[in-house]
């Protein structure tokens, strides 16, 4: 039932170009790209407890390593590869530093990190482009030199490439939330003293989820470019943090596919609200409040109860 | 030297009016355990009703901050009793995600109420005026802001360390369960500590207005930086937090005078340096 | 023996449960407890507090229905899935997409173009539209971010079906819809955005034919100011300048067009102090005494709409309008209505003795055309406040759209671009001329510092300095700008 339910999705959205607008085919990839960022997110908040206000910084150095790559040299492959080692490596180091804690200060040292990449983004004009941010970037071929080359200049075939990194980075994340390294990270959050005594090393696989957490989030950045043609600093502003946190809220916290399914609802509430009246913020402002109250589980718990199973 | 002994005035009178932002939300979270995002909102409504009652209404000055200091108090109260004493008993996570929903919602609630442009009263003529000080002129409002900072420090000193409230209060912070076991009605306890907070953010927002516009998400702005200034000073201690409100505030001055490039960066540098120092905020522990 | 009923609000946290069904005999089942039917809430003893935190079938009930409401919300409003492309003029409704910001300290100048907008619209539609077609505005925030700006453009052109994009406050915003015009092949008219790099970058250099602006660019606040206050006849000793400026591109481009063309005119001046503050500044106390401190004669502004009214109030408190040294204090977008309400009481009282300059790039009291006088009358008649430049120009682009859609008689996008090329047309603002190198509206707007005129409730400005256009405006080829700090 469900693997029929996953691979009526995947065909679904292989065929969307064909009887979906533009603007649809957009909005997915921003679904999807949201989703990623979301995923990343909720191993460290759903799996191993911490919860994280500066993943937009790390998705702002995958956006601007890809950006900068792909200014240079026109390969998406290595601009995306560029994107998600970067970040890989930045949210490694900035781990280093804020493992240590929990909680409270986890979460305000991350929000400090993730500020000061803005702050930086926003200064270094001759790195970054400053406020204004890089612009002009190609949507460049997907090419492995010597073998082939594909143009993938239209809004379709960009569409393929981010679908078929989304679907492969999702699967991946599935075999590795469902192996050890998952149930050790469930263990952690659950009960931290316990683990110790187990013998796990818990700053260790903390820094491991914060480094995963960190690449997904910059495999996310690192598609925006080339669909966008632009990187502004905005995207590394804490605003753009909460909205993998209220994605995650919105769709489950505690189970698999909960940050997917919220990423949907939450980008398509936002879509639809801001179309009719311009008080968009009370009416997320509500609904936050309202799962928040009611529906701690999210849309997940709906059909599965607190358990979330998949 | 002069101006550098003048721009760490003005540093202090910055720092005061963060000290006053900050006062609150760290008193709500050491006795409640809550982080009031909200806390920015308070302060906001503060401005909002400080400006109508005032700038509106004619009302007088001091009598107009007094009523918008009760009325944030009442929805404070409401605050609390309606929707912050479900969630005690839950994840810190869910704890912010509440109260950043109130943010949102205020936010917009202002835009419908008050109209959304950026608005500001007449400047009360008491305010107009400087004093000679290091061979520059120093607003008299900024010293009045200097003066109600340290006041409020006072008077909160004085009701945490020497009355019987202020000892109930500290009692329940540090051990919650023994305080309601001799008999302390914990959740009237929590909703007049959350109540003294929101009337310290509308203090806050009030005393704002014949210098700063209100408008819709001011709230928010603020928030950050009252926040960092909260985990700076330890969470939950007030000493922690006048501290850790004064560092900010003449740094960030000495920085604008001194080295304008990093300005953006300054507040968060701090923060970055001084938990990685001493995890736990200055005073905390 | 009865629970404390105050353990309620104690703040324990919550342990979830796994999702996953651990291995057994793993080191998972160990962690994550044998209890497989693990309820949520580890450490609910009682159904009274297992109810506190499960979720009873009436929630999920509720929550499931909200889920169907939601879903059918989508489904009545989706877009129609095949898109089609701008029919020739013979459309029903000619769609306008406009974006400004409609949050924070500067809601008002996105909210006045779409004010202005609307006026524009509902004038056409009561004279019978646009060649029999009407018009129509879907007005979005942009929230003054680059990525949503790209984002509702997108959603306008290939969801809703919009022809025209006009608006946009914010200078990153307005360069990054730019670029893609061309690919959606639609025309956008910016109508506040002020950074020159939009017409000399975008369309003259990079050839991006599809923008227009129908406002004054950043020449209005460095290049005007700079030639008035070169005078050495009317402002001696106006020699050492200092900045507070806006710390993004607007700020940046703005005090450097400044120096650069006051350099040459005036050698002698001297830049002493400049300090920048990020947009949500609400203090400007330290940038005020730091600038202070190096005793200017001229203090040069950027911060705008609210922004702008902090930074003068707290310069007033400060003394900076005592202060003996100091001459002139200019604000180049000081004709905000916010800014002269704001500021009405202390003109009164003559507090800034006349050393408050303003300029924009409309205002509403200065033109004695009946153009301009029946447009003030029926803006405030429809909207309640006095016009300024984003609003005027907004319905300067309707009409413009209006006069290019009647000389081509099709919305094909090369045809209007075309026509509005080297378009002139009297409007409010005065006889705007669309010059074709880079399609920026060529006019004039004066300078002027802020009186009290009975005629209004509020300050106007007046003391008028007029500069014509071509005398402050850059004229092709341009030279870039360096950015100096």
């Amino acid at each position: 039932m469900k693997t029929l339910t996953i691979l009526l999705l995947v065909v679904l959205l292989s065929l969307l170009p064909l009887f979906a607008g533009k603007y649809i085919l957009y909005m997915t990839i921003h679904i999807l790209l949201l989703s990623l960022f979301s995923l990343g997110f909720n191993l460290l908040f759903g799996f191993t407890g911490l919860l994280s206000f500066g993943q937009a910084g790390f998705y702002a150095v995958g956006a601007y390593a890809c950006a900068k790559i792909l200014l240079s040299v026109p390969s998406l492959l290595l601009g995306i590869l560029g994107g998600v080692v970067m970040a890989g490596v930045i949210s490694f180091l900035l781990g280093l530093l804020s493992i240590r804690h929990t909680r409270i200060y986890f979460s305000m040292l991350t929000l400090c990190f993730g500020m000061m990449i803005f702050s930086l983004a926003w200064k270094w004009r001759d790195m970054t482009g400053g406020d204004d941010g890089l612009v002009g970037i190609p949507r460049a071929p997907l090419e492995i030199p010597g073998l082939w080359k594909i143009n993938i200049a239209t809004m379709e075939s960009y569409y393929y490439v981010v679908l078929v990194s989304s679907l492969l980075a999702i699967y991946i994340f599935y075999r590795l939330v469902n192996s050890p390294l998952g149930l050790t990270l469930q263990g952690i959050r659950d009960s931290e003293t316990r683990a110790a005594c187990v013998g796990i090393s818990v700053r260790n696989y903390r820094l491991i989820s914060f480094t995963i957490a960190g690449l997904y989030a910059g495999l996310a950045g690192a598609l925006l470019p080339p669909l966008e043609n632009t990187v502004a600093p905005t995207v590394a502003h804490w605003s753009h943090s909460a909205e993998p946190v209220l994605a995650t809220l919105l769709g489950g916290i505690y189970s698999f596919a909960g940050p997917i399914v919220g990423s949907f609802l939450f980008y398509i509430i936002k879509d639809i609200i801001v179309r009719f009246t311009e008080y968009w913020l009370i009416c997320l402002g509500v609904i936050v409040l309202v799962l928040v109250l009611g529906f701690r589980g999210g849309v997940a718990s709906i059909f599965y109860g607190k358990g979330g199973r998949e | 030297m002069e101006t550098l002994a003048f721009q760490g005035l003005v540093g202090l009178s910055l720092a005061m009016y963060l000290w006053l932002l900050a006062a609150g939300l760290t008193i709500v979270f050491g006795v409640l355990g809550i982080l009031n995002f909200a806390h920015g909102s308070l302060f906001m409504l503060g401005a909002y009703f400080a400006f109508t009652f005032y700038g509106l209404w004619g009302i007088n000055f001091w009598l107009a901050i007094l009523l918008s200091l009760l009325t944030v108090g009442i929805v404070g109260y409401l605050m609390e009793r309606l929707f912050l004493r479900h969630i005690y008993h839950l994840d810190h996570a869910f704890q912010l995600l509440l109260t950043f929903s109130f943010i949102l919602i205020f936010d917009d609630v202002a835009k419908m109420v008050w109209g959304g442009v950026a608005k500001i009263p007449a400047m009360p003529s008491f305010f107009e005026g400087t004093f000679s000080v290091f061979g520059r002129l120093f607003p008299i409002y900024n010293i009045f802001i200097i003066g109600s900072g340290l006041l409020v420090a006072l008077v909160l000193w004085l009701l945490f360390e020497k009355t019987w409230w202020g000892k109930i209060v500290r009692a329940s912070a540090s051990d919650r369960e023994m305080a309601s076991a001799i008999g302390v009605n914990i959740p009237t306890l929590f909703t007049g500590v959350f109540v003294l907070g929101a009337m310290l953010a509308a203090l806050g927002g009030a005393l704002g207005t014949p210098v700063r516009v209100v408008a819709p998400g001011i709230g928010a702005a603020m928030i950050i930086q009252a926040f960092i200034i909260t985990v700076i000073g330890g969470l939950g201690n007030l000493k922690g937090a006048f501290v850790g409100a004064v560092i900010v505030g003449v740094l960030s001055a000495y920085g604008i005078l001194l080295f304008p490039v990093f300005e953006l960066f300054l507040i968060f540098v701090i923060m970055a340096i001084v938990l990685m120092v001493k995890p736990q905020g200055l005073f905390g522990g | 023996m009865e629970r404390l009923k105050t353990k309620r609000y104690w703040p324990q946290p919550i342990s979830p449960e796994p999702y996953f069904t651990p291995l057994k005999g793993s080191i998972g089942e160990e962690l994550c407890g044998r209890n497989l039917q693990a309820r949520f809430c580890e450490g609910a003893l009682n159904n009274q507090e297992r109810r506190l935190c499960e979720m009873s079938t009436r929630q999920k009930l509720v929550g499931f229905f909200c889920l169907i409401f939601f879903f059918l919300t989508i489904i009545v409003s989706a877009p129609a899935f095949a898109q089609p492309a701008a029919k020739p003029l013979g459309v029903e409704v000619i769609k306008i997409g406009g974006m400004g910001i409609m949050s924070g300290p500067f809601l008002i100048c996105g909210r006045v173009i779409m004010q202005g907008a609307q006026l524009a619209i509902e004038e056409i539609n009561a004279a019978g539209g646009i060649l029999g077609s009407k018009l129509e505005l879907k007005f979005m925030d942009d929230e003054l971010k680059p990525a949503v700006g790209v984002k509702n453009t997108r959603y306008l052109v290939t969801d809703w079906g919009a022809h025209f994009i006009i608006g946009v406050d914010s200078s990153g915003v307005a360069m990054a819809i730019g670029e893609i015009m061309p690919e959606l092949d639609r025309i956008y008219i910016s109508t506040h955005a002020s950074t020159h790099r939009l017409t000399e970058e975008l369309v003259y250099e990079k050839g991006i034919k599809h923008i227009f602006r129908t406002t004054t660019p950043t020449y209005q606040e460095g290049i005007l100011p700079a030639i008035i206050f070169s005078d050495r006849t009317k402002f001696p000793g106006l020699t050492r300048w200092a900045g507070i400026n806006c710390d993004y591109e607007y700020g940046y481009v703005s005090w450097s067009l400044f120096q650069h063309t006051l350099k040459k005119l005036r050698p002698e001046v001297e830049f002493v102090a400049s300090t920048y503050a990020p947009f949500w500044t609400m203090d400007f106390t330290p940038h005020i005494s730091a600038v202070m401190a190096k005793k200017p004669d001229g203090i040069f502004t950027t911060p705008w709409a609210g922004e702008g009214v902090q930074l003068a109030r707290q310069a007033l408190i400060m003394g900076v309008f005592d202060d003996p040294t100091l001459k002139v204090y200019w604000h180049p977008t000081g004709v905000t209505t916010d800014f002269l309400e704001a500021v009405t009481t202390e003109v009164k009282a003559d507090k800034f003795k006349g050393k408050l300059w303003i300029s924009g790039r409309y205002v509403h009291n200065w033109l004695d055309i009946p153009e301009n006088k029946s447009f003030v009358k029926r803006f405030v008649e429809r909207w309640g406040l006095y016009p300024f430049h984003p609003g005027q120009g907004a319905y300067d682009a309707i009409y413009f759209i209006k006069a290019a859609l009647e000389k081509t008689r099709s919305l094909e996008t090369a045809k209007v671009i075309k026509a509005l090329e080297g378009m002139e047309m009297m409007t409010p603002g005065g006889l705007k001329y669309i010059r074709p190198e880079d399609h920026q509206a060529v006019y004039t707007a004066p300078a002027g510092r802020p009186v009290i005129d009975p005629a209004y409730p509020i300050a106007v400005m007046g003391h008028f300095h007029v500069i014509p256009a071509k005398d402050y405006f850059r004229h092709p080829p341009f030279e870039p700008i360096k950015i100096i700090k």
